[in-house]
């Protein structure tokens, strides 16, 4: 019987594409905490924020000697947090940068206003110390297990040098 | 601190249900955690027959930290319905305890292996505030305490990036 094998083979190939459009299904992908691509990464924001602060600790070192050591120490931290969060956003979103992360990225350019006043730098950087730490931790609690390790990690460095500097 | 013969940690497989939050606790994280909170005790006490009278409160205020974190993971344990494990008779400290100096680096360590093993239960927890809460606290507890105990002795660097990360 001839004619029962072409059919027999298209029916299975049917079950075949079925399966891949399954897989492929949005549904399927998006696993719990992945972003959808329409709403931005939840890393953007502390991305973005350790980038603001190495550049914020950078120039706060340049204007003030006595707070070079921490604020230095603060902003090789940063960088080194900036680095990782943009490495697992480049981990989920491998292909074109999303639009969102090329503003905070350009903000180091310039360099963020430092006061004079060695007091206020100082409070400036404790006060940024202090977000980071609260931004990190709170999105500890949400995220899935290697990010939230992640930001437990970026939460509590920012701690002890919030604890050093106060 | 390493225990004397390699500890086996209880991992039957079985993730026990119940304790914080009702989700899935992770037992053999949570058993490394409290390992690592009975190797700092036993490093505290050890410490405080080295370190100078002038940094006992520091070494007080880390014991008693290390001991209500150690009873917190110890109802934890129960809640979960694992029995938890004991502190071992002696441990092996990675190098011999000669004086104040070296006393302050075995605390430096016991704090590193501290962070690491919450940083673990972050990371094996699910995303729920009670437990995930808890051992972020701990995390950035044991990264402050070793940040301050390396200013204390002017270890630089004074922090890590990521505390806590293998």
């Amino acid at each position: 019987m001839p004619p029962a094998c072409p059919s027999r083979r298209r029916a299975l190939a049917a079950g075949a594409g079925a399966a891949v459009l399954l897989l492929t299904s949005p549904a399927a992908l998006t696993g719990c905490g992945t972003p959808t691509p329409e709403e931005p990464d939840p890393l953007e924001s502390p991305a973005g924020r350790a980038e603001g602060d190495a550049a914020l600790a950078n120039a706060v070192a340049a204007a003030h000697s006595a707070l070079a050591p921490a604020a230095t120490a603060f902003a090789a931290d940063r960088r080194a947090h900036a680095t990782a969060l943009r490495a697992e956003l480049h981990r989920i979103h491998p292909a074109p940068v999303p639009s969102t992360a090329a503003t905070p990225a350009a903000a180091p350019a310039i360099p963020p206003p430092v006061s004079s006043d060695p007091a206020s730098a100082r409070s400036a950087l404790t006060q940024a110390m202090r977000a980071a730490r609260d931004e990190a931790a709170a999105l500890v609690v949400t995220l899935p297990g290697y990010r939230a390790a992640l930001l437990a990690s970026v939460s509590a460095c920012c701690a002890a040098h919030a604890a050093l500097l106060s | 601190m390493s225990p004397p013969s390699p500890h086996e940690v209880p991992s039957n497989g079985l993730p026990s249900t119940g304790g914080a939050g009702g989700g899935r606790v992770p037992v053999g994280a949570l058993q490394n955690a409290l390992a690592a909170e009975h190797a700092a005790l036993w490093v505290y006490g050890v410490a405080g027959a080295f370190v100078s009278a002038s940094l006992s409160g520091r070494l007080e205020e880390g014991a008693t930290a290390h001991q209500a974190r150690r009873n917190a993971t110890e109802r934890m344990l129960i809640d979960a319905g694992a029995p938890p494990v004991p502190p071992e008779p002696g441990y092996l400290t990675p190098h011999p305890v000669t004086d104040a100096p070296s006393a302050i680096q075995l605390v430096i360590a016991a704090e590193n292996d501290a962070a690491a093993a919450w940083r673990s239960v972050v990371e094996r927890s699910q995303a729920d505030p009670d437990l995930r809460g808890a051992a972020l606290e701990a995390l950035t507890a044991a990264a402050v305490r070793a940040a301050r105990w390396r200013a204390s002795t002017g270890i630089a660097p004074l922090t890590v990036p990521f505390p806590g990360a293998p």
